[in-house]
């Protein structure tokens, strides 16, 4: 009954954040972090390979990546708690190899909270102030500065097992934060949340984020979660890093097919590229048809190919006159079937010479899906198409 | 020697890990039917096996299934009437407290036929009980520290720590008797005028050496264990136990003066289920070239006198109740014990605080 | 009874359908073997014992008051108490590190350190007690080296007094305190003193603020334990102990063995079972508090 009752009554208070005064927003000057080189190996295996990154003061830096990709380890030896067996990591210009991982000054989430469960709510956010021995009462206006951010300022006197699992978070997160660090590293901070709850911190830490103008690391798995709080995002692969940047960059324009597919729903359509032409480069499908994609692609004519198109920028319409333009490609297909999803549609079509494209339409009242057979036309601008190389 | 008075600790030292599960010493006879007796465990059941049980089964075909036990255990059985034991073979002192609760039935010296009791001396014998083995409570001494016979002869000079110094030790009030006897002779009582027991004045003595006791030893193994160590060098001690270190090479050796004589003796219980075999059981026992066993491998002496003619000079020499020896010890009078040993107790309790 | 099924029928009918729990049928084998070669035997004893008290009330209330509040029974009690207080809390300081060697160590070394806690259990104690006598002594193995490179001059007191009680006893009891000790530090949960750590705790202030607090029920338990089988011990304190460290066992023993005295024996038990159960209701106590502040 806790749990339920307390989340609601912070739900209620969503200006909450937005109120408090300090401290105002600055610009970051502290909190900068580069990786270079970083390296990991256990055994034979190397789960961190050569990682090369830069973060600036005040930015949210997501690592996603599938497990095993390395992501973990990557935050843990930013933490101290994992030795590198290469490279060097960069604290505002100091390598900070030899610093133990108290004396790092990072604020910590970690995945299953780690709430000390003999402590206080109280207690636990001031455990980084009395291990930094801070007089009481310099550690009881800032335990309640950070409580009442993270709206908690009633639980104090709680214990962790009397606390619903928002809650939790939440302590950890003002844990993390009553001291002011810097950067603050986040390791799967929502992994254990449900999906609305998991939203609702998103926005919250964000926020904070941005009014205490600090650095996060944050490692999740969770494509989504990456997108809507990060500035920037590292995808990794098999303790290497395929592509950085912010989120748009890297959902509209991956850098191969791995990380297409990882940040969603995508289309990869295999083909032989075409010779350079001055508008664009073009992709001959098996059955011989022709797609296009604007040029800059980094593949060399004559080699094998994909190309890569989102599932809901593609315009389907009844019929089977599939004629392309200089800035639409459209191919000819039949409705193989039709999933709701809610918000949307989600259908795949049969294609000649490829394997069935998805094709996301947003739903509407009223409106009956295509019937299974169905002849159609699938249009979609070729400007949002990227030619791709073919996965080895 | 093992020893006689029966505690759990003793037992335990015995080796004897199960307390009530029968042994038997040979293939069932069913015919001839069994005898079940109780004896102390360890080396003195093994030397029992070897000169008695088996020749014992060997020709009456009669089997011998051993329990060993404690004294409160075999009270308690016949407190609650759940006695399976026909035999106690136990120290005479713990015969006299299974007598007084009336458990013991008449030894059938009429009816013996392999031992004459004559050859018994009449000592060692009473209406219920059959003394078969003595051992003697001793002055143990270190040759090293006391070389060239320099040690103290009887009690009073052991009582004497300035012209004798070093650590010793004396039997604690747990091991069922503590030294009173000792203390008195070494006060200057004779020693055929020991009992009864002068509590006060016993106790009285024994304040006058208790500084210079290191330990009271509770067990037999822990008298010779504290000697042997070199953690006292003068001791209160049971002649076989003395005799097993020595033997093992520790420089220890005996001053018999003034030594007490305890006995090892048979019982026959009230009821016994198989009464007729353990009459002929004791009878067999008591024979010379039964008893001829516990001198040659523990140091008891035998209590048939016919048994010293099976033994050599050197071995006579170290055994209890041996002609020699019988003219410096007194016989320990257990029922003087059986009747104050309570009281001997509640003293003994608050003396040692003090 | 009756407020047994009145409260049953307060039950919703879904709580009141429910099938009954019957795991607790498997305690069934482990309660008969408590009741019956514990619990009926103990009874007995007691029962019979005071049945054949020969006397009235008033000779049995004037015996219990003049044994209980005698100055040798006092004395062995607070003996005991004492010795169990310095058993328990050397065990403690000894065993708290070994236990958590044991949850940090990996590969053989943790189980060669197992071994060589447990395997001395596979002898009996008095060979185990003995052993420490051949050490121990005057002129046992430490007082010799001491010796011999010079350290003393004259051989320390290790053994016969109350010193040699407490190396005993501790001995015997450390493996049931690390046990103990081990199973609570295993479930203590690593990430917490990561957590801890990167928060800038240093090592100490971790254990003395996180590490301790979460293994306290572990020392509770390993304290309770070895403090109750401390006042019951009496093999090592009479072989190891002095003329006075006269613990209640000692005095049980005598009673029965020596005096015969059954109802001395069994009012003394009574005495010492009594200040056990005691100790665990104080002990059962503090652990649901424990629970109650949520600690794991």
């Amino acid at each position: 009954m806790v749990e339920v009752d307390s989340d609601l009554a912070a739900r209620g208070a969503p200006a909450a954040v937005g109120e408090l005064a300090l401290p105002a927003p600055v610009a970051a000057v502290r909190g900068a972090i580069e990786l270079r080189g970083l390296t990991k190996r256990y055994g034979d295996e190397t789960v961190v390979d050569a990682i090369a990154l830069s973060i600036a003061p005040g930015e949210f830096f997501s690592l996603l990546g599938p497990s095993g990709s390395g992501k973990t380890t990557t935050l843990m030896m930013v933490a101290g708690f994992v030795r590198p067996d290469g490279g060097a990591i960069l604290l505002d210009g100091e390598d900070i190899a030899a610093v133990p991982p108290q004396k790092r000054g990072f604020g910590m989430v970690f995945q299953n909270y780690a709430i000390f469960p003999h402590l206080s709510v109280f207690e636990n956010v001031a455990f980084p102030l009395r291990a930094r021995r801070w007089a009481n009462g310099a550690v009881a206006e800032r335990v309640s500065w950070a409580l009442e951010l993270v709206r908690l300022g009633r639980f104090g006197d709680r214990h962790a097992h009397q606390l619903s699992g928002g809650q939790q978070q939440r302590v950890a997160l003002a844990r993390a934060i009553v001291f002011h660090p810097a950067v603050v590293l986040m390791d799967e901070p929502l992994g254990a949340l449900d999906k609305n709850l998991r939203f609702e911190m998103q926005v919250e830490i964000k926020e904070i984020q941005q009014r205490l103008g600090m650095t996060v690391l944050y490692v999740t798995h969770d494509q989504e979660e990456a997108m809507s709080m990060s500035d920037r995002i590292a995808i990794l692969n098999r303790g290497r890093i395929d592509q950085v940047g912010p989120p748009g960059e890297v959902y509209e324009r991956p850098a191969n097919p791995f990380v297409g597919r990882f940040l969603g729903e995508a289309n990869l359509i295999e083909g032989t590229i075409a010779p350079q032409f001055d508008d664009g480069t073009r992709l001959v499908l098996p059955s011989g048809h022709e797609l296009r994609a604007p040029s800059g692609s980094r593949c060399s004519g004559g080699a094998q190919g994909m190309l890569f198109i989102r599932p809901e920028r593609i315009e389907i319409t009844p019929g089977a006159n599939a004629v392309g333009g200089p800035r639409d490609n459209a191919l000819a297909g039949r409705i193989r079937r039709c999933a709701f999803l809610g918000n949307i549609l989600r259908y795949a079509v049969d294609v000649d010479g490829t394997a069935p494209v998805t094709v996301d339409l947003q739903s509407a009242v009223g409106v009956a899906p295509l019937p299974a057979g169905a002849p159609v036309v699938l249009r979609w601008p070729v400007a949002d198409s990227l030619i791709l190389p073919a996965e080895p | 020697m093992t020893r006689t008075r029966l505690t759990r600790r003793n037992l335990l030292i015995a080796g004897s890990a199960v307390l009530a599960t029968p042994y038997l010493s040979s293939r069932p006879a069913r015919a001839a039917g069994q005898v079940v007796i109780r004896n102390p465990g360890g080396a003195w059941s093994d030397t029992q096996k070897k000169y008695i049980y088996e020749p014992f089964t060997t020709e009456t075909g009669i089997e011998v299934v051993i329990v060993p036990t404690t004294l409160t255990k075999m009270l308690a059985m016949v407190k609650s009437g759940n006695n399976e034991l026909d035999i106690a073979d136990a120290g005479y002192d713990g015969l006299v407290e299974l007598d007084k609760a009336k458990a013991l039935a008449p030894i059938d010296y009429a009816g013996w036929k392999y031992t004459n009791p004559d050859d018994i001396p009449e000592e060692y014998k009473t209406a219920n009980t059959a003394g078969m083995a003595l051992y003697a409570t001793v002055l143990g001494y270190n040759k090293d520290t006391f070389a060239n016979n320099s040690q103290p002869k009887g009690w009073a000079e052991f009582w004497d720590a300035k012209k004798f110094p070093g650590a010793r030790t004396l039997q604690d009030m747990a091991a069922g008797t503590p030294n009173l006897e000792f203390a008195l002779i070494a006060d200057g009582v004779p020693m055929d005028k020991v009992y009864p027991i002068d509590i006060d004045r016993a106790f009285k003595s024994m304040s006058r050496i208790k500084p210079y006791i290191k330990k009271f030893w509770d067990t037999g193994a822990l008298s010779a264990q504290m000697l042997a160590d070199r953690d006292i060098v003068l001791g209160s001690i049971w002649n076989g136990r003395l005799q097993a270190i020595a033997d093992k090479g520790a420089p220890v050796a005996i001053d018999w003066t003034q030594h007490m004589l305890s006995i090892q003796a048979y019982g026959i219980f009230n009821g016994a289920k198989n009464l007729k075999n353990a009459q002929l059981y004791v009878d067999y026992a008591m024979q010379a070239k039964a008893q001829v066993g516990m001198p040659r491998e523990l140091n008891y002496g035998p209590t048939n006198i016919k048994a010293f003619d099976m033994l050599t000079a050197a071995q006579k020499a170290n055994l209890p109740g041996s002609p020699e020896n019988m003219k410096r010890c007194f016989i320990q009078d257990v029922n003087w014990w059986g009747n104050n040993r309570a009281k001997v107790n509640a003293t003994w309790s608050k003396w040692i605080l003090t | 009874m009756n407020g047994g099924s009145a409260a049953l029928r307060t039950l919703s009918p879904a709580a009141a359908a429910a099938p009954p729990d019957r795991t607790l049928l498997l305690l069934l084998p482990a309660m008969a073997m408590l009741v019956l070669m514990f619990f009926v035997p103990m009874v007995l004893f007691f029962v019979r014992t005071f049945i054949e008290f020969q006397g009235g009330r008033a000779e049995f209330i004037a015996l219990a008051r003049d044994l209980l509040f005698s100055q040798p029974y006092l004395t062995a009690l607070a003996t005991t108490n004492w010795i169990a207080l310095t058993v328990t809390l050397a065990v403690l300081l000894v065993g708290y590190p070994i236990a958590y060697y044991l949850t940090t160590a990996t590969g053989p070394s943790g189980s060669i350190v197992v071994l060589a806690i447990v395997l001395p259990y596979f002898t009996s104690i008095i060979v185990r007690t003995f052993s420490w006598m051949v050490l121990l002594g005057e002129h046992g193995l430490v007082n010799d080296t001491l010796r011999a490179i010079g350290v003393i001059s004259e051989p320390l007191p290790l053994m016969y007094n109350r010193l040699g009680v407490l190396i005993g006893m501790s001995y015997v009891l450390l493996p049931y305190m690390v046990l103990t000790l081990y199973a609570a530090m295993r479930s203590i949960d690593p990430l917490l003193l990561r957590a801890a750590e990167g928060l800038g705790a240093s090592g100490f202030y971790t254990f003395r603020r996180v590490y301790f607090p979460l293994s306290l029920h572990g020392v509770l338990s390993g304290a309770l334990i070895v403090y109750i089988l401390s006042i019951g011990y009496f093999i090592t304190p009479a072989l190891m102990g002095g003329q006075h460290d006269i613990m209640i066992a000692m005095l049980i023993d005598r009673e029965l063995e020596v005096a015969v005295d059954w109802p001395a024996a069994a009012l003394m038990s009574l005495s010492l079972l009594a200040v056990t159960l005691a100790l665990y209701a104080i002990y059962y106590r503090v652990t649901d508090v424990r629970r109650l502040i949520g600690a794991r």
